[in-house]
């Protein structure tokens, strides 16, 4: 028997609607926006709802009633009765087990639901191709109950659906914990090829952006809580770290150190076999040098003009091999102008811009296959199923992780059209991971940034290709419209007054908005196309192995 | 589906004349006899309480209940009734009014200052109607019971699942100068209210749930008419139910108060100070034949937060029971007591809600209320006739 906890007011003014309801209830019970509830409807079927607003009212008509009501305000007044008072609830229909969706009626009565009547109710038990994505935790003390909450994998990583975003303050929101919490889950998926067609593989390329985060996803997370260890039980993920990991990091010496982990760790993971040192060779590399102006706003075409006349080899750029003599080559185009297109002003401010890059060590004349040492688009075409790749990028300025990054993207675009390896063993779905999408993708990007165009078109046709992005940003008002606006699920951790009030979050409720201020570390509000509302859902801390201090 | 009054007309061989329906509360206010503003005079002879000096300020006392946490009041009794003149019949060529209404008596009890429930409900409808309805001269009691049952039977209101619990005649015979048949139909569902007030006291005295550490507000004046065929014994039995039961008045006339001396104490009443009370006096009435009351005024807000110099001061009534009490006036103690924990129910207010705040107190609007919130919506209810 379910705990009935008050019963539908339904008034003139504020009416139940197909879309909502409001219950009184208990003044002292304790329910939380997201709790399901239940109401007995016609044909003995039952209405479920989620709680979207809970108010508290009294009899009193105004503040001056409750002022004078303290003796004309003595604090200290401690008075016989207690106001009369009661708490209202506003709750949105999700669901009815008849499918009988006229407004709830009068004086029924509102109880708590059952674990299975939860998962009913928000549609949790009829997900197909599940894939976990945290746990739902409802009402208090002796009510309370726990249950799994799974996406549809097919509205995550295609053919359905595709495309993540996550957006969350710093720090409080765990983004990239909630991103590998989903990677994990892919991964092991597909590890033991469950529910998954034989003909199916996924590969992960995730890009490392702040300190060591992610540069130890192989290995456990020996302080994982025994709370955590059930949870996982729970939700049916191991608690092993990653798989079949790789790690890139751009050279480094000590000049330009380059990468944020420390020496030892990354000798050892050399020595594995397992880490690799990226570079960037200018016979190779130098169709990506527009990536080092994907944050310039070139209005007047003329760096693009530049570098379409290094690319088609005029002036002497044919004959050269290395960055230096390409940075000689440029000086020499200021030295000696010679009054075509291309004005000596725009020679120096292209030569400003690519210098302060070139310098890096990264940039390099050649690579040492001996010493670990590798180009990151042949890395990627040699990624097979279930790979994971971890490019590190956290200790880049700006523009050459914009470099990098770009890079990467392009190479796996060249992969999956077809231009890099033996189609078979390329996965059919590659997952790219990248925090801080803003730097990539941001709403006051340069339109003609190649970026930009680059993840544009991932959201845009990537779903097709087998190209998935798990993005993840600070503020998801920052992003470009047709990014965001391309993902089929989006999560929000806990985010600022400010944020909230802008455009993006108009059509999620009041209080919901709210919430999104208050919520913990590890809590979501989560939306995909399977859930009929939206759900408030809590992950256990990583299975890798955690860098507290950075 | 044959209504009430179609089926009234046709038992009773009256002419409806489909009139229109009002209901009297949202219209005029008509003075029934039977309220707190007739004359009173106080008893020359004998004081009201025992103590015949000055009263004392109450409120360190109040704070001292207050700070025990005990409060000595736990049940709260208040009537109510809402009434409609629901058409016009004509019997031996003359027009009465059909009165209707509906009656709520309740009574809620206090365990703690969070629990405030529902104790005992008592909420029906009736029907007044002219004594001459009743064309044969059967006894009128078996005539109404009668046709009382018939109207029962009828398939609109056994539909809804509705019954009517009396017909209750009122006089037909020539009016005064002044005088209005609607209000005596009205004063007859009046009097009905306040017999089902009674049995609600007796019903808790009978349970013993009141006794000397749980007193019973009830609202308004205790002076109830005397019932026909009360004898002696009966109305010992029924003072005896009042051993526990103050009667708290919000609105009085304090011009018709007079003292021992006939001189109105009306500004005695205006310049009482806040917490104070008046000495409790002694009288008697025709009405209640055979009890004796006692009587104070106590200011329980300041009168410079008040509209009136009236305004905040309730008039108390407690009837004297045993045979000392009868002799030498109620305890002046207990009429402290009683006095300061009322002071202590004076806060929280329903100011906003209800015009009467200064004088109202919450636990007895919060019975109202719950009273009032159990009637049927007027529109719903005139439409049932």
């Amino acid at each position: 028997m379910s705990k009935i906890i008050g019963k539908i007011a339904a008034t003139e003014k504020i009416p139940t609607t197909i879309e909502e309801f409001c219950f009184w209830t208990d003044q002292k019970r304790i329910l939380h926006p997201f709790d399901v509830v239940k109401v007995e409807h016609i044909n003995q079927s039952i209405t479920f709802g989620v709680i979207e607003e809970i108010s508290h009212i009294t009899d009193a008509a105004s503040y001056l009633t409750s002022f004078i009501s303290s003796d004309f305000g003595d604090v200290n007044l401690e008075a016989n009765t207690h106001r009369i008072g009661m708490n209202f609830v506003k709750a949105k229909v999700v669901s009815n087990t008849k499918d009988i969706y006229t407004p709830v009626l009068d004086g029924q009565r509102v109880s708590l639901a059952t674990q299975a009547e939860v998962s009913t109710a928000l549609g949790l038990d009829k997900i197909e191709h599940p894939l976990p994505c945290g746990y739902l935790q409802m009402y208090e003390g002796e009510d309370k109950i726990v249950l799994p909450v799974h996406f549809n994998s097919h509205f995550v990583v295609g053919p359905d659906g595709a495309h993540l975003n996550i957006s969350g303050i710093s720090g409080l929101a765990a983004k990239t914990s909630y991103a590998m919490f989903l990677l994990k889950a892919i991964q092991e998926k597909y590890v033991n090829e469950i529910d998954v067609k034989p003909n199916e593989s996924t590969a992960f390329v995730i890009f490392n952006v702040k300190g060591r985060d992610l540069l130890a996803i192989d290995e456990a997370n020996e302080k994982l809580p025994d709370e955590d260890k059930k949870i996982y039980e729970m939700l049916k993920v191991d608690t092993e770290p990653f798989k079949n990991v790789q790690y890139f990091y751009p050279h480094f010496n000590d000049e330009h150190p380059n990468t944020y982990a420390h020496k030892q760790d990354v000798k050892y993971q050399i020595d594995q076999n397992k880490a690799f040192k990226y570079k960037f060779v200018y016979e190779y590399d130098r169709e990506s040098l527009e990536l080092l102006f994907a944050n310039v706003d070139d209005s007047t075409g003329t760096m693009d003009s530049i570098i379409n006349y290094v690319l088609t080899d005029q002036g002497n750029f044919g004959n050269i091999r290395n960055w230096s003599d390409f940075l000689g080559e440029v000086d020499n185009h200021i030295n000696h102008a010679r009054g075509g297109e291309i004005t000596v002003m725009s020679w120096r401010k292209f030569k400003r811009i690519v210098r302060k890059s070139l310098t890096n060590s990264f940039f390099a004349n050649r690579i040492s296959e001996d010493d670990n040492e590798i180009r990151l688009p042949d890395a990627i075409s040699r990624i097979r199923k279930n790979d994971v790749f971890v490019v590190d990028i956290a200790r880049l300025d700006e523009d050459m992780q914009s470099f990098a990054f770009g890079n990467v993207i392009k190479a796996i675009y060249d992969l999956k059209l077809g231009q890099a390896g033996e189609q078979d063993e390329i996965p059919k779905k590659i997952i790219i991971f990248v925090d801080e999408l803003n730097k990539y993708a941001s709403q006051d990007a340069p339109k003609n940034s190649p970026i930009l165009k680059q993840v544009r078109d991932i959201t845009e046709r990537g779903r097709s290709l087998g190209i998935i992005l798990f993005s993840a940003e600070q503020f998801k008002s920052s992003i470009d419209d047709r990014v965001k606006g391309n993902c089929s699920t989006h999560a929000y951790g806990r985010t600022n007054a400010i944020e909230i009030s802008k455009g993006d979050y108009r059509y999620i409720p009041q209080v919901y908005r709210g919430m999104m201020t208050r919520l913990k570390q590890g809590e979501y509000i989560v939306q995909n196309p399977v859930f009929t509302s939206p759900l408030n859902i809590k992950f256990p801390n990583p299975v890798y192995k955690q860098f507290p201090n950075g | 589906m044959e209504k009430i009054l179609e089926h009234l007309a046709t038992q009773t061989k009256g002419t409806c004349y489909k009139s229109y329906r009002y209901c009297f509360n949202g219209v005029e206010v008509p003075s029934v006899i039977y309220d707190d503003k007739q004359n009173i005079v106080f008893s020359r002879d004998k004081s009201g309480e025992t103590n015949k000096g000055l009263p004392k300020p109450l409120g360190e006392l109040a704070k001292k209940i207050n700070r025990q946490g005990k409060p000595l009041f736990k049940f709260f009794l208040d009537g109510s009734r809402r009434t409609y003149k629901v058409d016009d019949i004509a019997y031996n060529n003359r027009i009465y009014p059909i009165i209707a209404g509906q009656i709520g008596v309740g009574c809620c009890a206090r365990e703690n200052p969070d629990s405030f429930k529902n104790f005992a409900l008592e909420n029906f409808s009736a029907l007044s109607l002219p004594e001459c309805a009743n064309k044969d001269n059967m006894p009128n009691e078996l005539f109404f019971n009668s046709l009382t049952a018939k109207i029962n039977d009828l398939p609109s209101l056994k539909k809804r699942n509705l019954t009517l619990r009396k017909i209750l005649p009122y006089e037909d015979r020539q009016l005064k100068e002044g005088e209005k048949y609607e209000n005596k139909g009205i004063a007859q569902i009046q009097d009905e209210m306040i017999e089902s007030e009674k049995k609600l006291v007796a019903k808790l005295a009978r349970e013993r749930k009141l006794d000397f550490s749980s007193y019973l507000i009830k609202d308004g004046s205790l002076q109830y008419q005397s019932s026909k065929g009360e004898d002696l014994k009966n109305l010992a039995a029924i003072k005896s139910n009042y051993r526990c039961v103050v009667g708290v008045s919000k609105s009085f006339n304090p011009e018709l108060c007079l003292d021992q001396n006939k001189r109105s104490i009306a500004k005695k009443i205006a310049d009482l100070k806040l917490f104070h009370r008046t000495p409790a006096f002694k009288y008697s009435t025709e009405r209640a034949r055979g009890v004796e009351f006692s009587v104070w005024y106590l200011r329980i807000r300041a009168i410079n937060r008040t509209i009136s110099p009236f305004d905040g001061v309730l008039k108390i009534e407690k009837i004297l029971v045993t045979e000392n009490e009868i002799a030498k006036g109620l305890d002046s103690d207990e009429i402290d007591l009683i006095s300061a924990n009322l002071i202590n129910e004076s806060f929280p207010t329903c100011y906003g809600s209800d015009n009467r705040w200064a004088n109202h107190l919450y636990p007895i609007f919060l019975t109202e209320s719950f009273i009032k919130s159990k009637y049927l919506s007027d529109v719903y209810f005139l439409n049932l006739f």
